[in-house]
């Protein structure tokens, strides 16, 4: 009842292949301002050396042959515009963002970036170094993304395992990230993506800008994940204590494992509510239900952060008992979990970095299929026994336990009955 | 006429053919005489690095760039004391003599002047 009669606005995201070869998509909801991004396969899951992925993230918007760092940085400024690159685990994006009117100087930054930035030595030491540095001593500082970051390491291994992080004095060289740039902007390696912009426009301005190299090197290639799990403990001082529970599969992410996600899901939809779930019951323990999709695999976890380490405890029996229990889920908790699951997918493919998120990736691997409907119409087919079936063959398999904070104290994984 | 270091008139006489073609064994000969290449240094390590563009240029040499100039620059200091130019099998010779220094200071002066031309930059619309 409730499902069927959400009304969605047709969201028409068509992708052309145009004469260079370039895969297009443009979505305009005549926003005020335009965003152009450049979506590479080139993240950590495709890097040839360890860390160089993140390098190449902090290159963006460096020298190119039409301008300087600082030319670049200026006269964007000046333009108003707002320069970006995020780094995720399978992809690298250079984004634009700026008033709508001024889509040619900005297509024209983002073709030098991907097809003449050079490089220099000096900039990798001055720039670019400093800035991985302040990244990876953010990460120290921040638990929860570092307790994550591990989780993937002992979860895939290699390829989705690779950190987004260069290691803190990391061996990369300036030639390294050119190589592997050369690599990570090779024809059919990567997709521009545009919103507030028609699809005609971004399809001309980019013919034009970006003329592909049709002898570049071969786009970086990767391994079919696998999932592996296991346990770590890291000692570290000062912050909450932290551990994260979790379970993953390969293959494409099925959307029971999102509804699972939803489900586990112990926060209250109201804000200041107190949260009948057992593992909210300690003061200030803040539990985080973990779903992480990927093109061939999925992260499935709770991530649970506490000031002691008794309270880590206790919210992890809980968490580990409804990681277990989910056989007896009945039909209209499943039915919340379902709707929670469509919410956040549809409002997370509201904003502008969502519809990078949740179309991108489909858009670069040449699906037909990339509109938001489909993803939501997967969610409504869930049932209760595929989603029992879904939950228990993931529990089955061995969990991925990271400890982070006071290792004397926090429990085992076998002390929490996984 | 003025280069990044000081006036210099090597760009007029580079630009035509009849004063390079006049004074390139002038310069060569010249180079040749001064102690610079008996006591194993290059040019580049004449380089005044009092200043802050050629800090900043040092600052960009390769690891083994910057030992090695080290290294010759306490062996020229080490035969200064001697008040003895080197063995002649140490002299520079002049296919060793490159700018390796130069070009970063060029990148850097042009660099500054960059900066100041967006620090000063008048905008103006033009739609």
């Amino acid at each position: 009842m409730l499902a069927s009669s959400v009304r969605l606005a047709r969201r028409s995201f068509a992708t052309v292949v145009d004469t260079a070869g370039l895969k297009v998509a443009a979505l305009d909801a005549n926003q005020p301002t335009v965003a152009i991004t450049i979506l590479a396969k080139a993240g950590p899951r495709y890097q040839s050396k360890p860390g160089v992925a993140h390098a190449l993230k902090n290159f963006a918007f460096k020298s190119t042959a039409d301008r300087s760092a600082l030319g670049t940085v200026r006269e964007s400024e000046l333009y108003g515009g707002v320069l970006s690159s995020t780094l995720s685990r399978e992809h690298l994006a250079l984004t634009a963002e700026f008033l709508r009117g001024d889509e040619q100087y900005f297509v024209d930054v983002l073709a030098s970036v991907i097809a003449s930035t050079e490089f220099h030595r000096h900039e990798f030491e001055e720039l670019v170094l400093p800035t991985i540095e302040g990244e990876v001593n953010a990460l120290h500082a921040d638990p929860a993304t570092h307790a994550i970051e591990l989780a993937h390491a002992l979860a895939f291994r290699n390829g989705l395992g690779a950190s987004l992080f260069a290691a803190p004095h990391t061996p990369i060289t300036a030639e390294d990230v050119a190589q592997f740039a050369a690599q990570a902007f090779s024809k059919g390696n990567f997709a521009v993506l545009g919103t507030g912009i028609s699809q005609s426009a971004l399809s001309s301005l980019v013919s034009n800008a970006l003329a592909v190299d049709s002898n570049a090197p071969k786009p970086p290639t990767t391994t079919a994940s696998s999932y592996f799990g296991g346990e770590t403990r890291v000692e570290t001082h000062g912050t909450p204590q932290t551990i994260f529970i979790g379970f993953g599969a390969a293959g494409a992410p099925a959307p029971e494992l999102a509804a699972l996600a939803a489900y586990l899901d112990p926060n209250p939809s109201v804000k200041w509510a107190r949260s009948a779930s057992p593992m909210l019951q300690a003061e200030k323990t803040s539990v985080q239900a973990v779903y992480l999709p990927y093109s061939d695999a999925a992260l499935v976890g709770l991530l649970i952060q506490a000031p002691t380490a008794a309270a880590v405890r206790e919210a992890g029996k809980a968490a580990v008992a409804a990681l277990k229990g989910t056989s007896g889920v009945k039909t209209e908790e499943l039915k919340s979990a379902i709707a929670k699951a469509k919410f956040r997918l549809a409002s997370s493919a509201d904003g502008r970095a969502g519809v990078v998120e949740v179309l991108g990736s489909k858009v670069l691997t040449g699906a037909s299929e990339t509109s938001l409907e489909a993803s939501l119409s997967a969610l409504d087919k869930v049932t209760s026994a595929g989603f029992t079936k879904a939950a228990t063959s993931l529990v089955k398999s061995k969990p991925t336990y990271v400890a982070l904070g006071d290792t004397q104290s926090l429990p085992y994984a076998d002390e929490l009955g996984l | 006429m003025a280069g990044p270091l000081g006036l210099s008139l090597a760009p007029y006489i580079r630009s035509s053919p009849t004063l390079t073609k006049l004074f390139t064994p002038v310069a060569k000969w010249y180079a040749g005489g001064s102690l610079y290449r008996q006591y194993g240094l290059l040019y580049d390590d004449l380089l005044i690095e009092e200043r802050p563009e050629v800090q900043k240029a040092l600052s960009r040499l390769t690891p083994r760039e910057a030992y090695d100039r080290a290294f010759r620059i306490k062996r020229a200091s080490h035969a200064d004391v001697l008040h003895e130019p080197l063995p002649r099998e140490l002299w520079t010779k002049p296919e060793q003599d490159i700018r390796y220094l130069l070009p970063h200071v060029e990148t850097v002066v042009e660099e500054i002047k960059e900066r100041e031309k967006w620090d000063t930059l008048e905008v103006k619309r033009t739609r």
